[in-house]
This record gives C-alpha cells, structure tokens and sequence, in this order.
C-alpha cells in the first residue's frame, strides 16, 4: 500500500518533471537519458560507511570531482556500518535516499528488486564507461532488471599482522596458509608471552565468515542455490564450541572488545592478528595507527579446496528518485574509473575494479602488498557464492551478535544456534 | 494618566467577558456568535501545535496501529497478517529477555532514583548557605542525562582502567571494566538513571515548602523524633508529590532508549544485556526491517504502560492523601 506503486509513481513523476524542465529548451530526447548539462548548479548527496581514513580519501576524491564538474556540488555524509544500513532503511522507506551511495553487494538485492535503485545501465557509453571494468566483477551488479551497482574492486578474506606489537611481545609471525593447528599455536604464543596485555587474536568462529570459510575448505557453501541455509543447527553448535578453547585461553576477551566498538581488536591494538576483508587494511592503519601491517593467507587444514573467493564488497549505486541521474552517473563513473581517486584510495576499496583505475593507483607500499597477497593466493581463489540472499544483511549479524554473546558467556553455543535458526527462518521465510 | 488611557479601551471589553457566563446563559442572542469567534480564535492559535500533532503523532500512530497487523519490510507493501505477530511475541525469547531487562530497570531503578531525590530535597529543603547553588548543581545532570554525549563519557568512565575501575582498584575492588560486563551493565545504567534525580528533586522541594511548619512543631511536642516525623508527616503530606513523581519516572523509564543505545552499541551488547524494549523494538524496525513487528511491540509497550499507570492510579486512593481530604 505505501511503498511500491506509489513510490514508483512518484519516481516517474519527479523523473517526468525533471526531464520536463531539461525538454522545454530542446525538445524530445528518444529513449536516451539527457546528457549533463554543465551550467545548472546541481547538488548531490553523497553517503558512505568507513572511519576517518576512508573519510579523508573521500574529501579528496570529492574535491577532484569538483573541480572537474565546476556546477555540481557533492555533499557527503558518513557512518559506521550498521547505523548505516539503519539509516538507509529509513529512508527507503521513506522515498529520501541520497543520490549517490557507497553500496554494499550484501544489500543489493533488497534494494535493487524494490526498483530503489537507478539502473546504470541506461549510462553505460553515454556517462559512465564499462570498457575497462573487468566483466565478471561488473556482471555483480546485474539483477533481472539491470545493472544497479558497480563495484568498486575485491578483496579477499585474509589474515592481518601487526609486526610492531609482535616484535614487543617477541613471537615470530604467522607465516600464513598453513594448518589450523599452527595459527591456533601462533595465536597462544603472542598471548601467553605477553603476559595478557596484548592477545594473538580474536576469536576465530565469531563471524560468519568465519563459519564460511570453515564450510569452503569442507568443500561446502553456507548457501543452498535456493537461497537456503546449507547447514544444520547441530554443525553450527559444533562449530562455535571449538572457539571454546582459544575463547577461555588465548583470544581477546569479548568484555575488552565491546569496550572498544566500532573499533576492532586488531585496530585497537589489543590484538597481534585478525582475520577480515583485504580491502580493510586501510581502515586497520587509520584505527592502530601502526607503522606497517602485514598480510597473510588464511589456515586451512586442505589446502587443495579452493576455499577463498574475489569478493565484492564495496560497490556505488545512485538512488531511482535522484533528481540528477546524469550527475549521479557522472560521480558514479568518475568514483569508479577516475585514475586520481584510485591514486587517493589504493586498495583501501578493495583492488580496483577498473583497469584505468588500478594504473592510477600505482599500488605500492601496503597496498602492493594487498595485491601482492591477492596474487599469492591464486591457487586458493575459488567460484565466489552467488549473490547474497535478501536479509543476508540481517543473518549476517544475527550471527556476530551471537558470537559476540558466546565470547561474553551469557549464551551457550547450543543455545545461540538454536537462536540462529529461528531468526534465520523468520528473515528467509518472509 | 498614561496608565489610565491605556486601560480604558479594555474596559468595556473586560466588563463584557466578566458578565458572559451570566448573559450568555439568559439569552441565546448575539453572544454565542461572540464565543465562537473566540472558540476560532482559540483553534486558529491552536493550529501550530494541532497540526504537529495530527502530522507527526496522531497520524503515524494510527499508522503503526495498522501496520501492528502487517508483515512489512519498509520495501514492499505491508502484508495483512492479524494477529501473527503477537502470536510470535509470546515465542521470542528475545522480546521476553528484553521486557525482564526493562522490568529490572523500571522496578529497581525508579524507586532508588526517587529515593535520592527525596534525600537530597530534605537536606537542601534546610536553610543553608549555598543552597541555591546545589539545587542547581543537583539539577543540572537531568537536563543533559539523557543526551548522547553523557552516554559517550559514560562509556569512557566505566571502561576497564577508566576512572571508576581505577577508583575502585585503588580500594582493592578489582572488577574490570563494565561496559563490556553482562552482569555490571545494568547497575551502570542504573546509576546513570539515579545520577539524574534533579528533576524529581525540584519536585520534591516544591513539595516540602507546601507542608505546614505547625504539623512538624505538633510532633515535636508530642516528642516525635525525626524518623517518625518524615513517616507519619512528611510522607502523607508529601504523597501526592511522590505519586506524582512515580508516574512519571515510571513512564519514562520504560522508554529508556538513547543511553541504552550508545552504551550497547546499538546492538544491545554486552551480551543483549542492554536489550531494552526499546533497543530491541528499534532494531526490529532499522536493522532487520521488521516494521511491522515492531509496530506491535510499540502498541504493546503502550498498553502495558498504560494497564500499570491504571493499577498505580487505583492504588493510589489508599495511599496518597490530598490535603483537606477527610480521610
């Protein structure tokens, strides 16, 4: 009743009212969108999640924009990942997106298939050039309707150091890829010789990464192809009750952890190693504010199965209802293929999607060493999972909650499943 | 005689609005047509408010009353469900987790709180030096409490080596740091509630000037000491201030929201300890865009406070004594 007629109504006549006014001068356009028009003064609305490093590339790459397109101003605002979310549901809801967002894959479902977002590819050619995009990471974007995001490279699940605090606490570095056993005994050495006041790492079964990883080298997935979960309440006890040992022992405790959120563990030196994204490693610097951070391959225990994948994560979408589609996919492009804002970003958004983009980037110092690990692992790299289920956002930290919660104590593994379960069939079955 | 010229024109008008009732009882004439251009008037100056009122409360309530029965995700049309979403309410652990975590704090945290409250009014309801400056002193952490800031520096002071842990290390009292304690959240959030007494106090001392000197020298006399005067004195004088006060503190402990937000996260951690009915109900609607479930857990919240300000009313008839009452 509220939302889909009549926002697409809406939409249409906001689109048909904006393109009114851009006809009245040259009359009808065909079925091309108008090109840019370069005297009107445009403002856009520019959102994205991150930390302070994040925010200081985006007011650069921002300014450049802006002196390229002296008529269009770009207002930008940011958060950190959940309030996010939070705040884009509203507006969902409520018809106001920004123009111009930093998208996430996980979400782009939900928001893609509800006709929220603006399909880049009637700009494809006449706005916004794909030729350099590699196709396989384009095609992510792609729903049924259209192409409604592009990402802005991929990462891969990793491994991070800290060789500084390392070197205070005296233990070699992990030298990555090898067996569980091995990180796990890593991972104790750093916190026993410390004596408690820096840990080798966090908690390895937290995240559903975490589990994700763990099915992969199983040669599993977490997903059926129907978009089911591909496991059982059982294995995911199991699962979370084999952290128990490093959780009573050797990882950093849930309680320093909740302390310091937003702020993870590693990015707040408390802990020698982490495992995430690659693209994190600029966010990791910012928070840590270390020198140098390293990084390594995941354990896996068999090696042979092609257990880690080119994810996408970051993506830029633009709203259906901005009333500057052109702009929009003047920024869109500009963010995605710009050698400049590859040159201000690195691998900071992942190893750019764009070959115009990595050549700016000249990646070196850390983030030679993102590509360099991305690289490396070409024998690991795996089919990546098909695109994430709608309220994949939603599961995704239902898990972590619950992990976080088992690390405090106050929720038995057996019993966090049984709550995984129940949110899960709540979220997938509507 | 500029006093008088400027009072002259209202005269007659005063004269007319004086007799009104009067007149407008006798005759039906041209005074009723008066009154209803007062009654405009009154609704044309209303209008600001009436329109805030209907647009941003009144409307989206009436809303939220349909979408209670709705299964809507804030993407696609609300679905029809009836009564499903109660009926899921009774099966969630969560939501009951969440209403223990605000019964506790409503049924432990409003009584401390005006506890301190009335203590601290009788001890600056004395004349001393300096009394003004604590009433204010006293008041002014319940005009920011709520706010997000206190909730940040909150979070700092009671972190592991933050002031309170260090504080109490020094005294031998080693129990890390609270945020990030399941068991320790709640006395924190607590305190933070207890810490703003201010308001409540200002009522309280209001309501201590309001008791008759002549009853307190009539129990002296009778040789009342101190403790038997506030019982049998200050508490019956004082009571339809505390129940005043009650319902209020009450009401809004149950809509604790932004310091529990901050200090949890937005995820009710450590642990969902601070899984407020609130927190819980907001990430229902935001985080997993289940608008409609949360909708009925607002209802739900509404009528329950609703059913427990009738009982605390109904008690109220046997324990808060107005004065000039026979009883």
């Amino acid at each position: 009743m509220f939302r889909t007629l009549s926002r697409r109504t809406l939409t249409g006549v906001a689109a048909l009212a904006a393109t009114g006014l851009v006809l009245t001068g040259c009359g009808g356009g065909g079925g091309e969108p108008a090109a840019l028009d370069t005297e009107e003064q445009i403002t856009l609305n520019y959102t994205f999640w991150g930390n302070d490093d994040r925010a200081a590339r985006y007011d650069k790459a921002i300014a450049a924009f802006e002196e390229k397109f002296p008529n269009i101003t770009i207002n930008d605002t940011f958060t950190d990942y959940p309030s996010y979310w939070e705040k884009r549901q509203t507006e969902a809801a409520g018809g106001g997106l920004p123009d111009v967002m930093q998208f996430d894959y996980t979400y782009l479902r939900q928001y893609g298939d509800n006709g929220l977002l603006l399909d880049l590819e009637e700009y494809f050619g006449n706005g916004i050039t794909t030729d350099a995009i590699d196709e396989s990471l384009l095609s992510t974007g792609k729903l049924e309707d259209g192409t409604f995001a592009i990402p802005t490279g991929y990462s891969a699940w990793s491994v991070f150091q800290n060789p500084a605090l390392l070197a205070t606490a005296g233990v070699e570095p992990y030298e990555g890829g090898t067996s569980w056993d091995d990180y796990n005994a890593y991972m104790a050495s750093v916190t026993e010789a410390s004596g408690g006041t820096v840990y080798g790492g966090t908690d390895t079964t937290q995240r559903i990464q975490d589990f994700e990883l763990k099915l992969r080298q199983e040669g599993r997935q977490l997903f059926t192809e129907d978009g089911e979960l591909n496991f059982t309440q059982e294995e995911l006890a199991e699962h979370w009750k084999e952290g128990q040992e490093n959780r009573d022992k050797v990882t950093v405790p849930q309680s320093k952890l909740e302390e310091i959120s937003p702020v993870s563990g590693f990015g707040g030196n408390l802990t020698t190693s982490e495992m995430s994204w690659s693209n994190f490693l600029g966010g990791y610097l910012g928070d840590s504010g270390a020198e140098e951070i390293t990084i390594v391959a995941p354990p896996t225990d068999n090696p042979d199965e092609k257990d880690l994948y080119q994810k996408v994560g970051l993506m830029q979408a633009a709203s259906a209802s901005t009333e500057h589609p052109e702009a929009a996919a003047a920024f869109v492009d500009f963010l995605i293929n710009s050698p400049e804002v590859g040159g201000i970003f690195g691998a900071t958004l992942g190893i750019p999607a764009s070959e115009t983009q990595l050549e700016g980037a000249n990646l070196e110092g850390p983030d030679k060493a993102v590509k360099d690990y991305l690289d490396s692992i070409e024998d690991r790299m795996g089919d990546a999972p098909a695109a994430p289920v709608a309220g994949f956002g939603a599961i995704e930290q239902t898990f972590w909650d619950l992990g976080k919660s088992i690390g405090l104590g106050s929720v038995t593994p057996e019993d966090a499943a049984r709550q995984f379960f129940d949110e899960a069939s709540v979220t997938l079955g509507s | 005689m500029t006093t008088d010229s400027a009072h002259a024109p209202a005269q007659p008008r005063t004269a007319e609005s004086g007799a009104r009732p009067a007149d407008s009882r006798r005759t039906g004439g041209p005074r009723p047509r008066r009154r209803n251009r007062d009654t405009v008037a009154g609704y044309v100056f209303l209008s600001p408010w009436l329109l805030g009122f209907v647009g941003l409360t009144l409307g989206p309530m009436l809303a939220s009353l349909y979408l209670a029965f709705t299964d809507y995700n804030l993407f696609t049309a609300p679905e029809w469900t009836g009564l499903e979403n109660l009926t899921r309410m009774a099966e969630d652990e969560k939501f009951w987790s969440s209403v223990r975590i605000t019964l506790i704090y409503v049924l432990v945290g409003t009584p401390i709180k005006l506890a301190a409250a009335l203590a601290v009014a009788m001890l600056l309801n004395y004349k001393a030096r300096g009394t003004g400056f604590f009433r204010s002193a006293f008041y002014a952490p319940s005009l920011i409490g709520a706010s997000v800031s206190i909730a940040i520096v909150w979070r700092a002071m009671f972190s592991t080596d933050g002031p309170v842990d260090g504080t109490l290390n020094f005294f031998g009292i080693n129990l890390g740091g609270w945020i990030g304690n399941p068991s320790l959240i709640m006395p924190m959030m607590i305190l933070l509630a207890v810490w703003q007494f201010g308001a409540p106090m200002v009522i309280f001392l209001a309501g201590l000037k309001g008791v008759p000197a002549e009853l307190y020298e009539a129990a002296s006399v009778d040789g009342a000491k101190p403790w038997r005067k506030f019982l049998s004195v200050t508490v019956p004088m004082l009571s339809p201030v505390i129940f005043f006060n009650l319902l209020l503190e009450m009401i809004n402990a149950f809509q604790v929201f932004a310091s529990a937000y901050i200090i949890g996260s937005g995820t009710g951690g450590p642990g969902g300890a601070t899984n407020f009915y609130t927190v819980y109900l907001y990430t229902r609607a935001f985080a997993n865009n289940q608008m409609g479930y949360a909708s009925a857990m607002a209802w739900v919240l509404l009528l329950a406070v609703g059913v427990l300000a009738f009982i605390l009313f109904r008690t109220s008839r046997s324990w808060v004594h107005y004065a000039g009452d026979s009883k």
